[in-house]
């Protein structure tokens, strides 16, 4: 167990390492930089040209490349050219938000996946197995950013249950207990809107275990030893359709990420896929790395986690 | 199932791609942060009035400039701002080292200028300081700056000249990595001390406790156009800093000060500021208890006036003004013409370094004579050929309108609207297309140049927003009519990093391209269409040019009389000569809440926050 979960550990650092290699090159492919979009009279082409030899951008990729693992291996993103302030520093504002969007979207994604996909398991081919189904084929054709601002509008707007943008109430004393609930009232509206959205695989995905185990013959058997019919899905259907689900987590972790880009920016939520679209938008090459780079960590520690977990409960799978 | 597993995965990855590729796709166009001068895409839909005309146009005349009051205002109350924003601000809330246009609307509430402008932005005496012109013999200009003595920052200390005099030092720093040097650079003995050479600058006398003397190397007319750095830095707040630390310290990020009406309550970073009132405001305590500002995104604005979440906005998103101004009845819209052209340039030569080595270092342009445009009657034929007026009342409800000469209507003074500049007259096109001997030697229904070569214009315009693809298209089809072809370059549209890259290299597949410019506050051409200027991007220069362009910054052109004439011919010489021809001018619309009064969007306004206030303790409903 320990071994594979060594092993698997060990080969997870080449891959960190091509990632940061890859996300650097696409970077500094992408034309322009942070000084491209400052089209203004008043700076002069000799200015920027000055700045750029000041802050670095000038030197050939491979020593801005040791320049900046040198500092990552440190924990030093270097700085925001936008923000004028420590990439670390900036990140820190914004992962906890982001955090705490992931956290609680998650377990609303089970929340509502769970119950749906044993209902719909349970009574397939049913009309609530139809109506069930319905809802994750809509789900799939939905655009989360559309359905992320109907959501706001219904809402948010009309209905004024939620607040509509921000992460809190302005003016609040930070860690007061007000302060608190008006974080958690700001992050349900965006969280419900994406696990309606996100829960839908995990729905289908249920389901179809369900129905699959239910033929199995070991259920034929516990149903011919005469289990109750709560007992025999409770037991022993849904404690095996589980196990997928659970190798499911540390991918759903990964989804969660992309996921939030959209909704941030929808909800005004400042979070790190909002700084994300704005970094890449305006070049700011040192925020944009240091985010790929934990995205990229977190899809590949996701992964890990996936298999982990999979190997926990189900040894057959465990790599040799 | 592990297949099954993958091959799902798979397919709800190309989703996650596909959404990320129409996101991306949706805003990149989207603000590059423009404070005041810089360039602007110009590619945003813009819109706007208070009664449309029967076929749903609008026009910038119909709005208001001031807010109108609906009744007496109440003592105190508080306002909530939005600022209108799909990015966050940045937070470095000083006007020493802010950039972005966000951070700027965050701090004008605590913070002003010392000096007051008027509706042209020439500077009045009306401001925090007052300030006096002497020309001295030696060529050079002192501006004397005497603030006045109840100015005080939000600590109590008063505002003092040596405060003025820190900004100076922290801008001219080699160590500052800012973009206000231009501010500065004239500045006697500025170069020497940038260089290390001298501890302090020559050019700067405090003559005593609140009076500031600057001398200036040159008399140039744009320094009473708003061109005088008059921002103080408390010095006594920021003396021991390294200056390189300033944009991350907690006094510019998490208890900044100033001396405007408000002062810094709490920072939300990136999201929400609370503000209260500065009771020794030098104009007087303010109406308002307080100020809540928060950023509300560009697609929600509207929702958000409508249930008077937000009382007023820094700007309204013209695109959107058609289908919601009738529905929001609390709201009274106000509009101006906004400081920003989108035009057609033509390339007409290159860009020459002085040094080779350095292709982004000073050089100059040089026109080439035997440019695919070089001919004016090709390019007067193409300002001929296309509608603008209907480009603007059809993707922007009139909002935008045919431009005519460079200088914009929002500098009411320089702008001549007696300019004939061409307007659309296809027959006219065509006609001066045969005479100049472009005609259609071959008979495929494309004009051929005077040589009887086929003639293709590649044209380059920028990607983003919905308007930008049916606007380029219309172009080309206009310019077909009259006979030309011309071709997007690569066939597609650029995205905004690349068009600034390839025309700032003078690609040569760029024969024309539509770019748009934010005028700033001062008249002064210079650094758009001057010889030396590298954001000439049409690369045109020409002695009559160079001539007017110095005359509209020399010292003869303190006298304002002058400075228009001077400009008014350069605007005619524009329009004879073509290097560029101004497509669309702008209007700018911001949303006030019935319960706002007192308020306006006059430059000569100049923020005066002090004197807003609200008629009620509840925004108006509708």
């Amino acid at each position: 167990m320990w071994k594979f979960i060594i092993r698997r550990l060990i080969i997870t650092f080449p891959q960190l390492i091509v990632l940061s290699v890859l996300i650097f090159l696409m970077a500094q492919a992408m034309p322009g930089d942070a000084l491209t979009g400052q089209v203004d009279p008043n700076v002069s082409p000799a200015i920027k040209e000055q700045l750029r030899e000041k802050l670095g951008l000038n030197d050939p990729w491979h020593i801005k490349y040791a320049d900046w693992v040198g500092g990552v291996v440190q924990g030093d993103f270097g700085d925001s050219f936008r923000f004028k302030m420590p990439v670390t520093d900036l990140l820190e504002q914004r992962i906890i938000n982001s955090f705490w969007l992931a956290v609680v979207t998650l377990i609303f994604t089970y929340i509502i996946a769970v119950p749906l996909g044993l209902l719909s398991g349970r009574y397939n081919d049913t009309i609530l197995d139809s109506s069930i189904t319905g809802y994750t084929y809509i789900g799939f054709a939905t655009p989360l950013f559309i359905f992320a601002l109907i959501m706001l509008w219904i809402f948010g707007y009309q209905l004024g249950w939620f607040p509509t943008s921000g992460s809190v109430s302005p003016g609040l004393e930070p860690g007061s207990l007000e302060y608190i609930i008006s974080k958690f009232n700001h992050l349900l509206l965006p969280a419900i809107s994406m696990a309606l959205i996100q829960t839908v695989s995990t729905v289908q995905y249920l389901r179809s275990e369900i129905v699959d185990t239910k033929q199995k013959e070991f259920i034929v058997t516990a149903r011919a030893k005469g289990a109750s019919e709560a007992r025999v899905y409770n037991k022993h259907i849904l404690r095996n359709s589980l196990l997928p689900i659970a190798a499911f987590f540390g991918y759903e972790i990964t989804m969660l990420i992309t996921g939030t880009i959209f909704v941030e920016q929808i909800f005004g939520y400042p979070g790190m896929g909002q700084l994300f679209l704005e970094s890449i938008n305006l070049r700011d090459y040192s925020v944009v790395n240091a985010i790929v780079l934990l995205f990229g960590s977190a899809a590949i520690l996701g992964a890990l986690l996936s298999d982990i977990i999979l190997s926990i409960i189900d040894p057959r799978i465990r790599i040799k | 199932m592990k297949k099954a597993s993958f091959s799902k995965w798979l397919l709800a990855l190309m989703l996650v791609l596909l959404l990320v590729l129409a996101a991306c796709s949706g805003d990149s166009d989207e603000d590059t942060g423009d404070s005041g001068a810089t360039e602007d895409e110009g590619t945003e839909a813009e819109t706007e009035e208070e009664d449309p005309a029967e076929d749903g146009l609008y026009s910038i005349d119909d709005f208001e400039v001031d807010k109108m009051n609906a009744g007496e205002a109440i003592e105190g109350g508080t306002l909530n701002y939005g600022l209108v924003s799909d990015t966050v601000f940045e937070g470095i809330l000083n006007r020493v080292f802010y950039e972005g246009n966000p951070d700027f609307e965050v701090l004008k509430f605590f913070d002003e200028d010392l000096l007051a402008i008027d509706n042209n932005f020439n500077y009045t005496q009306d401001g925090a300081a007052q300030w006096e012109l002497t020309e001295n013999e030696d060529g050079t200009v002192t501006v004397t700056i005497s603030i006045r003595d109840n100015v005080n920052w939000h600590d109590g200390e008063p505002v003092k000249a040596e405060d003025l005099a820190f900004a100076y030092e922290v801008i001219g720093s080699p160590e500052y990595t800012g973009l206000r040097s231009y501010y500065i650079e004239d500045v006697v003995g500025m170069t020497e001390y940038n260089a290390g050479e001298a501890d302090t600058i020559s050019g700067l006398e405090i003559e005593d406790e609140k009076t500031l003397n600057i001398t200036f190397n040159t008399a140039n007319p744009s320094l009473l156009a708003s061109g005088i750095w008059a921002s103080p830095m408390p010095k006594h707040i920021f003396q021991d800093m390294d200056i390189a630390d300033m944009p991350e310290s907690d006094e510019v990020r998490v208890n900044p000060i100033g001396f405007g009406p408000f002062k810094v309550e709490t920072i939300t970073p990136g999201e929400s500021v609370t503000y209260t009132a500065n009771e020794d405001y030098w104009q007087g305590a303010p109406k308002l208890d307080g100020i809540t500002l928060k950023v509300v995104d560009p697609t929600v604005v509207a929702q958000a006036l409508e249930t008077g979440e937000i009382d007023l906005v820094d700007s309204f998103p013209t695109d959107q003004f058609p289908d919601v101004e009738e529905k929001l009845t609390n709201v009274e819209f106000l509009g101006k013409i906004d400081e920003a052209y989108t035009y057609i340039g033509f390339k007409l030569g290159n860009w020459v370094p002085n040094d080779p080595e350095n292709p982004e270092g000073a050089g100059e342009v040089v026109p080439d004579p035997d440019a695919k445009m070089a001919d004016v009657n090709l390019r007067r034929a193409m300002w001929y050929a296309v509608d603008n007026d209907s480009v603007g009342e059809q993707f922007y409800n009139g909002l935008r309108w045919a431009g005519t000469t460079l200088i914009i209507p929002a500098f009411p003074d320089y702008y001549d609207d007696t300019v004939e500049a061409p307007s659309y007259d296809l027959d006219e096109a065509n006609r001066i297309l045969d005479e100049a001997g472009y005609e259609d030697v071959d008979g495929d229904g494309i004009r051929e140049n005077p040589e009887g070569e086929e003639l293709t214009i590649g044209f380059a315009s920028m990607s983003g927003g919905d308007t930008a693809e049916p606007i380029a298209n219309y172009y080309i089809q206009a310019w077909a009519k009259a006979g030309l072809k011309v071709e997007l370059v690569d066939g597609r549209l650029m995205e905004f990093n690349s068009f600034y890259d390839r025309v700032e290299a003078d690609d040569d597949a760029i024969d024309i391209y539509q770019g748009a410019w934010g005028t700033g506050t001062d008249v002064d051409q210079n650094g758009l269409y001057g010889r030396t200027a590298a954001y000439n991007y049409s690369r045109y220069a020409s002695e009559e040019n160079d001539e007017l362009l110095a005359a509209g910054a020399s010292p003869e052109s303190m006298d304002i009389e002058y400075r228009k004439d001077i400009y008014k011919q350069w605007q005619e010489l524009m329009v004879e000569e073509i290097p560029v021809f101004p497509t669309l001018y702008r209007s700018k619309l911001v949303s006030a809440n019935e319960r706002v009064t007192d308020y306006s969007i006059q430059p000569s306004w100049n923020e005066k926050w002090h004197e807003v206030g609200v008629t009620q303790e509840e925004p108006v409903l509708p």
